[in-house]
């Protein structure tokens, strides 16, 4: 039941429009938040070492905490949650394939940075964009 | 005091705004900015229980035992774990630069001299040499920073132009005042720079990425995270 539910989920999110309000909406109730976040962040890099995920793929930028917020819920507040499904697509990938949310990323300025990934997976998953997990022809 | 000649009008205008007004309005602009963006960000938060993340608060037979979260044992330990251990050069630049970035222009003699002028006090001033000195080493440390930011492919990855002029706006007054010092190109144009790319730093500071400055002891001191060095007692609203 889970299963199917999940393949309906992921088969509907491609046809429906995103619900650029709704995306605004949440935002808005961490705006504070995530401006001082961005403003905070002076782009060293330093947090990159503490990511595993960045460790274990040849320390490829594009897996530092930094980048993964930046382009995640940064990218979603800087277009003040104007998207279209296939940004949005794109920012599931980031925020459920690169980062596991294991918490263990340290930035020197103190920043939430899973705090600010977990928002952007609960905004995809209000627009119904999910990684999928089903496989076809499996249960 | 610079002399002018009478065919510098302009020059001189811009002088006397730099060393005059705009001062205050720097001086103005930056405090305000920095009281405001500090007390929002208090406002943005609220207090609550003091809550040590990783810590077991009540007793039993573990309540002894310290976590492994790098924060406890020696402190040789706790360095080689640290930030300060994994990345010691950047570490040990940025600390450079930021102590620098404080103290040259504070224990200036050229500046004791201007402020004792205008209010009959100021704070010891260092020897010019050493001034000097400690001026080339904020600019190399400068330089240090431009370059990790041009050739490191992560730094590149996270760059934009505001990184690039924050860093420009650390560094040029200095260069600007080491110019003048030694009276290096035209000294009533470089001394009128370097006042009003030291103004320009000041008013940028609220308001770009330099707030830092601030956000950083609030964010690290203050609000509750795993890593907050205080009692990380406010959390977000």
């Amino acid at each position: 039941m889970l299963d199917r539910a999940l393949t309906e989920v992921a088969a509907s999110g491609k046809t429906t429009a995103v619900d650029t309000a709704e995306i605004k909406h949440m935002l808005d109730r961490h705006k504070a938040k995530i401006k001082i976040s961005l403003r905070a962040c002076v782009h060293c890099s330093l947090c990159a070492e503490s990511c595993f995920l960045y460790t274990s793929h040849h320390r490829d930028p594009r897996y530092m905490p930094a980048y993964k917020f930046i382009h995640s819920t940064g990218l979603l507040y800087k277009k003040k949650g104007k998207v279209d499904r296939a940004c949005l697509e794109k920012i599931r990938d980031i925020v459920w394939q690169d980062c596991v949310l294991c918490t263990r990323c340290y930035c020197i300025c103190g920043i939430d940075i899973p705090g600010l990934i977990s928002l952007a997976r609960s905004i995809c998953r209000s627009q119904g964009v999910y990684p999928d997990f089903t496989v076809s022809g499996e249960r | 005091m610079a002399q002018f000649g009478s065919a510098d009008s302009a020059l001189r205008m811009l002088y006397n705004l730099a060393q005059g007004p705009l001062v205050w309005v720097a001086f103005i602009l930056f405090v305000a900015g920095s009281v405001y963006q500090v007390t929002r960000l208090l406002a943005l938060t609220r207090k609550t229980e003091a809550h040590r993340w990783g810590r077991t608060p009540d007793a039993g037979p573990l309540s002894g035992t310290r976590p492994a979260d790098g924060l406890s044992g020696r402190w040789t330990a706790r360095l080689r774990l640290s930030i300060a251990g994994t990345q010691p050069l950047t570490i040990g630049v940025t600390v450079i630069f930021h102590t620098l970035l404080f103290l040259v222009p504070l224990f200036l003699l050229a500046h004791n001299i201007l402020v004792d002028e205008a209010w009959g006090f100021s704070l010891f001033a260092v020897r010019e040499k050493l001034s000097d000195y400690l001026t080339w080493l904020f600019l190399a440390c400068a330089l240090f920073f431009l370059l990790r930011r041009m050739l490191l492919a992560r730094v590149r990855a996270l760059s934009s132009f505001q990184d690039y002029y924050i860093l420009f706006l650390a560094a040029a007054p200095f260069a600007s005042g080491f110019l003048a010092y030694h009276q290096i190109f035209d000294y009533r144009m470089v001394i009128t720079l370097h006042m009003l790319l030291g103004e320009l730093m000041l008013v940028s500071i609220p308001f770009t990425r330099i707030a830092h400055m601030f956000l950083f002891f609030v964010l690290r001191f203050l609000v509750a995270h795993e890593y907050s060095l205080g009692s990380g007692r406010r959390v977000w609203r």
